[in-house]
């Protein structure tokens, strides 16, 4: 898993063995958060369209990478990565769109099983695209970047770009709880994942609502690789990686409901960084334990939003 | 119905061998390994369409089983030294174990869970063998031997008898399989796919018999493994990688999904078209992905969907209509009764 | 004999099932009754295993099943047919009844022998073929038949378990006077040891057979009797029978 990570060591600069040292676990708690945070962006689009609409987009990560791939070129062109971070998103959400009205909608109602493999088609063409417009090699961008440099954190030196992508994914997470409790929209939402056919009843336009899910979804896929990309540098092959612990974390945050892909970004992105940190050779096996372990207690996940 | 076309899919089925065995007539070196592969992936091919296109149980990590069996085989023989026809079977044995255990969790779940679940199972699977340095790591292992058929005068290292040995196999799990199809145990499969619900209602426990299709589906896949690490010689990772799994299904789709024949068509196209087309461009998986969208929104059922759909209009022009008295009542229900 | 005990099932804040306790003896021809949204095929739901109660538990005999899943019932005697059409659509008739034969004698894991040369299973196919009148469509799929053979083949599959307890839900709904007397006709041919319970709203088909009518009304039972009681009773009368009859 070509994941964002960092390098083991065994014994601190200061001599204690890791366990006994809390800086260790500052920058290891601090890297989980980091990495919780990326895998909500990109979980909570997914689950969202997953619980409302039953539709699996498998493609989800491809437009990580995309974000963080637009972002480069954004931000070498512009020279500001703040108009990536701003345009970025759109552009996804851009795509996301073309994708909805050529592929999408005609899928709605056709069945797991073809959205499943129309948008696993839709991996390959992506991969492919992103290696004929980017390259293969890995992009990123070093000057104008906001945040650089360290900062001291809970007395302890912590890249302060880290704590600004934690900062990010707080924010959103504040925002689409706002959004959900205090809207119209986040209402209709909340409506349409519960009962769609009783919530189109009562006048909720189901069909746009969720293609305003949708893109806000890409949007936030789009955000997630432009934000990452500062730091861990942009390639065609990030979407698959990123993908399947998105996936898992929607599978075992249960679907359609903010409160679980929190729940399962934190869950995932701290066992992910754990495990890397100490069995790295299992770190993907122990995620798929813990999968299995959530499903066999709450075959619908933690915290679902329909029973 | 499925019935009235089985015929069309044994003739379908007698043509493609007589093809394949045509074209080993005439293959060289090349043509050779392109058979040989063609026969592994059928095998892989039919493995998944056993568990996706008859019991309904879409695996998206297919290629994992496939490389754990090729692994195992390389295992047992390069680094402890036992003889291939046992390390066949144990490693074929020990794949159908692992997706006894990983079905037996993953039936839990339903539809779309359980698909993402078998992409999480084989990227699990695949950066295994890439970080076990003991197996080779992303160098993968070199060195496999084939099976030693000495005893009865076949040479498998001549690349022709192997391409041959490898079809007779593939040819031999097609026989089986249809066998198979039509015992009381084909019939709950496809029973599986079309209504679990009701065969549970009825008395049938459903995720037993999930679980035990996706253990023979597997064992499959890991027999097909030995037989591609015993190809090639040389295995990596890569063969336990999603694109691998990716492959593998569109061969299903695009041949024909629950049709048994239609995989195997479908692997012999793409293995062929893969080769013509990376000599072409590098984007392979480019077109790979653009197919298998297509076929899916095609509508018909792969290459078989379509020539059976072609073969009974053909016949449909020829035979009369047969009239019906019922005919009237068809599909709605009946006024009076409510 | 069937008996439930104190069932009580809720979804969310819907008490759907309030406190249902029924008691059937063997060879009962027993119908369930009550407008739509009391409750019924919920009951059904409980007895045969795909709901599992809040509260309360069924018995088969001197067996507490309260625990046990569809599959296991079913093996115990207990078949049920369904209200909405649950059957493999992409099969044909003959299909259909020997898939049925398979899970209800449990066979499935005979993976050598072809499933063709199993004459006793293709003969008691034929049997109940010819008791709901599909002799003639064994060869043909699901989809080609038309709602009313269709229902038919819902209850054979049902039929071809040789259940000792026997549930239909609303058998003759969406058929023809000609299908509906086709079904009557079986179900008064049903062997007298097998116990028949029956959810209907075809008042005639309830009061020609049943020997006892249960009516439900918001989850709760209402009344229990006769026939003659039932129809006797003024409770009823208000409720369900007087007024439209659906």
């Amino acid at each position: 898993m070509h994941l964002p990570r960092e390098g083991a060591r065994a014994v601190s600069p200061r001599g204690k063995t890791v366990l006994a040292d809390s800086s260790f676990w500052i920058v290891q708690i601090l890297n989980s958060l980091q990495l919780s945070m990326l895998l909500f962006l990109l979980s909570v689009g997914l689950t969202v369209i997953f619980g409302l609409m039953n539709f699996v987009n498998l493609a989800h990560g491809s437009l990580y990478a995309l974000g963080a791939l637009i972002g480069y070129s954004i931000a070498t062109a512009t020279n500001s990565m703040w108009a990536a971070y701003l345009l970025a998103p759109i552009a996804v959400a851009a795509i996301g769109a073309v994708l909805y009205v050529l592929l999408i909608d005609r899928l709605r109602s056709a069945g797991p099983m073809k959205q499943v493999l129309v948008t696993f088609g839709l991996i390959f063409v992506f991969l492919d695209v992103q290696k004929y417009v980017w390259g293969t090699d890995q992009l990123g961008v070093t000057s104008g970047v906001p945040f650089a440099g360290s900062i001291v954190i809970l007395g302890q030196i912590y890249p302060a770009y880290r704590l600004f992508i934690i900062a990010i994914g707080i924010t959103v997470f504040v925002s689409l709880y706002l959004l959900l409790e205090y809207t119209r929209l986040g209402a209709e939402v909340r409506a349409g994942v519960d009962d769609p056919e009783t919530a189109s009843c009562l006048g909720v336009n189901v069909e746009r609502t969720f293609f305003v899910v949708f893109l806000i979804g890409c949007a936030l896929a789009g955000l997630a690789g432009v934000v990452a990309m500062p730091e861990f540098s942009a390639e065609a092959g990030m979407g698959v990686a990123i993908l399947v612990p998105t996936l898992v974390v929607v599978v075992v945050g249960g679907l359609g409901s903010l409160k679980g892909a929190l729940a399962g970004s934190l869950l995932i992105g701290t066992t992910l960084t754990f495990g890397t940190v100490f069995v790295p050779q299992f770190a993907g096996i122990i995620m798929y334990a813990l999968l299995v372990g959530v499903l066999l207690i709450r075959p619908a996940g933690l915290f679902p939003a329909r029973r | 119905m499925m019935a009235n076309n089985a015929a069309f899919r044994h003739a379908l089925a007698l043509a493609t061998i007589a093809a394949l065995l045509l074209y080993w007539t005439q293959a060289g070196y090349f043509g050779m390994e392109i058979l040989a592969e063609i026969a592994v992936f059928a095998i892989l091919a039919m493995s998944l369409d056993l568990a996706a296109g008859y019991a309904g149980l879409v695996s998206l990590g297919h290629a994992a089983l496939f490389g754990f069996g090729a692994y195992m085989y390389a295992l047992f023989t390069v680094l402890w030294g036992w003889p291939a026809s046992l390390a066949m079977v144990l490693a074929t044995l020990s794949t159908g174990v692992i997706a006894l255990i990983i079905g037996a969790v993953v039936t839990r779940v339903q539809g779309v869970f359980f698909i993402v679940i078998t992409l999480a199972a084989g990227e699990m699977g695949y950066e295994f063998f890439f970080k076990n340095r003991a197996l080779g790591g992303d160098d993968g292992l070199a060195g496999i031997p084939r099976l030693d058929l000495a005893a009865i005068g076949i040479d498998l290292n001549d690349s022709s008898v192997f391409a041959l040995f490898l079809i007779a196999a593939a040819i031999g799990i097609y026989l089986l399989l249809l066998r198979l199809l039509a015992s009381p145990y084909g019939a709950v499969l496809t029973g599986l796919h079309d209504n679990p619900g009701r065969l549970r209602a009825l008395g049938l426990p459903v995720r037993a018999y999930q679980t035990s299709i996706f253990a023979f589906s597997g064992a499959l896949a890991g027999f097909a493994g030995t037989l591609s690490a015993q190809h090639t010689q040389f295995i990596t990772p890569d063969l336990l990688h999603w694109t691998t799994s990716g492959e593998v299904l569109v061969m299903v789709i695009v041949g024909g999904l629950g049709t048994l024949i239609g995989p195997v068509i479908g692997a012999a196209m793409l293995t062929l078209l893969r080769h013509e087309l990376s000599n072409v461009t590098d984007y392979w998986g480019f077109w790979l992905g653009f197919f298998l969208i297509l076929i899916v929104l095609g509508g018909k059922n792969g290459i078989v969907g379509w020539l059976s759909a072609g073969w009974d209009a053909l016949r449909g022009a020829h035979t009369t209509e047969l009239s019906t008295d019922d005919d009237a009542e068809k599909g709605e229900p009946s006024d009076a009764a409510r | 004999m069937l008996r439930a005990k104190n069932l009580c099932k809720a979804f969310g804040a819907l008490q759907v099932t309030r406190d249902v306790s029924l008691e059937i003896p063997e060879g009962a021809r027993h119908a369930i009754i009550g407008p739509n949204g009391a409750g019924k095929t919920t009951l059904f739901h409980l007895l045969a295993g795909e709901l599992a109660p809040d509260a309360g538990s069924i018995w088969i005999d001197d067996r507490d099943i309260t625990r046990l899943p569809p599959n296991r019932r079913a093996r115990l005697g207990l078949s049920r047919s369904f209200q909405k059409n649950n059957l493999f659509q992409r099969q044909s008739v003959r299909d259909n009844l020997l898939l049925a034969d398979i899970a209800a004698r449990g066979y499935g894991t005979r993976f050598w022998p072809r499933l063709a040369t199993r004459r006793d299973a293709h003969r008691k196919a034929e049997t109940i073929a010819d008791k709901i009148g599909l002799s003639d469509d064994m060869g043909r799929g699901v989809a080609e038949l038309s709602y009313g053979a269709q229902r038919q083949l819902e209850v054979g599959l049902a039929l071809m378990a040789e259940p000792k307890v026997l549930l239909l839900d609303e058998p003759t709904s969406g058929m023809s006077p000609r299908e509906t007397a086709r079904m009557q006709r079986l179900i008064d041919d049903l062997p007298r040891s097998l116990t028949v319970i029956m959810i209907e709203h075809d008042m005639d088909l309830v009061f020609a057979h049943a020997d006892r009518i249960t009516v439900l009304n918001y989850g709760q039972i209402l009344m229990q009797g006769t026939p003659e009681e039932v129809r006797g009773s003024d409770v009823v009368q208000e409720t369900y029978l007087g007024g439209e009859v659906q």
